[in-house]
């Protein structure tokens, strides 16, 4: 095929493509059509503001086209759930490992003789046991019964639950 | 009516395009009325637009609603470096192009009515003569096979042959619009109907 059978097939397109300028929407269409958007505008001021989805498409458009891809995609969807879900429990699953893993280290530094550190292990009998502590000319006493101080009907408990500090200096 | 005229952007420097102008400016700084004007002067254009690229009047009603409110919205960030019309209309195109990214292939056609002019169209009388294969197919027939084949190109492309050759718009203004260059509006335009052709084959007359 030569250029000007392609000129003239494109002439008899173009007589073709004629026929879209004749397609026209129903009578009156266009009578209430501007009317009908500055309502749409006044309805938005009016209340308040453009809706949400208008903000989010000026303050954040790449998370509206990310939402849009689950729109056009549902399966997508499926797998970003799934995937939020693995993410999950992986995360259950490192905290539980994490959780078991300071018992050691502080079995660790209580065999090193670290009283501060030792202060650390759970358990009112090891807290008993505890002697006042020197730091910088400061002296730490502690009490250490955990029972409450006020039982619940306004009795002087013996054994208070809280733990009173005293602080002496010791004019270093 | 024909809805599709040659489109041209008001030339600045003529009354109208001062007054256009001056109904940005007013609408800019809240003015609904100004607003409602400019809408009058560019519904038909942007309707036709959208409608000949969705092939769906419904669709093209909320687009164009949806292009003209956003514009509003966004007159503030209309700097002026083009005119209005051409900003506008780039609302419009962006608009509809992710629109029909969206909905993918799944289109349904809800055409318009061909208005009367159609019977006295000299190229249309032309192209149902009887030496044409199209002697037997009525109006109504040729406009959904039409619309069909201009379904199957691209968005970009079918864009094209929509704003050159059913718009009139020239290729500076499309190259504008779609932001591209010229160039590539060419070889978009020429590989748009070169497949348009191809899907029409039955329909136009061997030369």
């Amino acid at each position: 095929m030569n250029v000007s059978e392609n000129k003239n097939n494109f002439t008899e397109l173009k007589r073709f493509l004629n026929l879209k300028r004749h397609e026209v929407p129903p009578p009156g269409y266009f009578n209430d059509f501007s009317a009908e958007i500055v309502a749409r505008i006044r309805a938005g001021e009016a209340s308040g503001g453009r809706n949400f989805a208008g903000q989010l498409q000026d303050q954040a458009p790449w998370l509206v086209s990310f939402l849009r891809i689950f729109e056009a995609r549902p399966g997508v969807i499926g797998a970003f759930a799934t995937s939020l879900c693995l993410l999950l429990l992986f995360g259950v699953v490192v905290a539980e490992y994490s959780d078991s893993t300071p018992q050691t280290i502080f079995t660790t530094t209580a065999s090193a003789s670290q009283p501060l550190a030792s202060s650390a292990v759970p358990g009112v009998a090891g807290a008993t046991a505890f002697a006042p502590v020197s730091e910088g000319g400061i002296v730490i006493s502690t009490n250490a019964s955990l029972q409450p101080a006020v039982n619940l009907f306004g009795q002087q408990n013996a054994s208070p639950l809280f733990q009173p500090v005293g602080f002496t200096t010791t004019g270093d | 009516m024909i809805m599709s005229e040659p489109a041209t952007a008001p030339d600045a420097s003529t009354p109208a395009g001062v007054l256009e102008g001056d109904l940005v400016r007013r609408a800019r700084n809240g003015d609904l009325h100004a607003y409602d004007e400019l809408i009058k002067r560019y519904q038909e254009r942007i309707y036709a637009t959208i409608y000949h690229m969705t092939s769906n009047h419904e669709d093209a009603n909320d687009l164009a609603q949806e292009s003209f409110i956003k514009a509003y919205s966004a007159l503030k960030s209309f700097k002026g470096g083009s005119s209005f019309y051409t900003w506008l209309y780039r609302i419009a195109v962006n608009k509809t192009i992710n629109f029909l990214k969206q909905r993918k292939n799944k289109y349904h056609l809800s055409l318009n009515d061909i208005d009367f002019n159609a019977e006295h169209d000299p190229d249309l009388m032309a192209l149902i003569s009887d030496k044409t294969p199209l002697r037997d197919v009525g109006l109504s027939e040729l406009q959904k096979k039409l619309n069909e084949a201009l379904l199957k190109l691209s968005e970009p492309h079918r864009m094209v042959v929509v704003l050159h050759d059913v718009q009139g718009q020239s290729h500076d203004e499309i190259a504008e619009v779609m932001d591209c260059n010229i160039g590539t509006v060419r070889s978009r335009l020429f590989y748009a109907r070169q497949q348009l052709q191809g899907y029409l084959a039955e329909y136009i007359k061997p030369t």
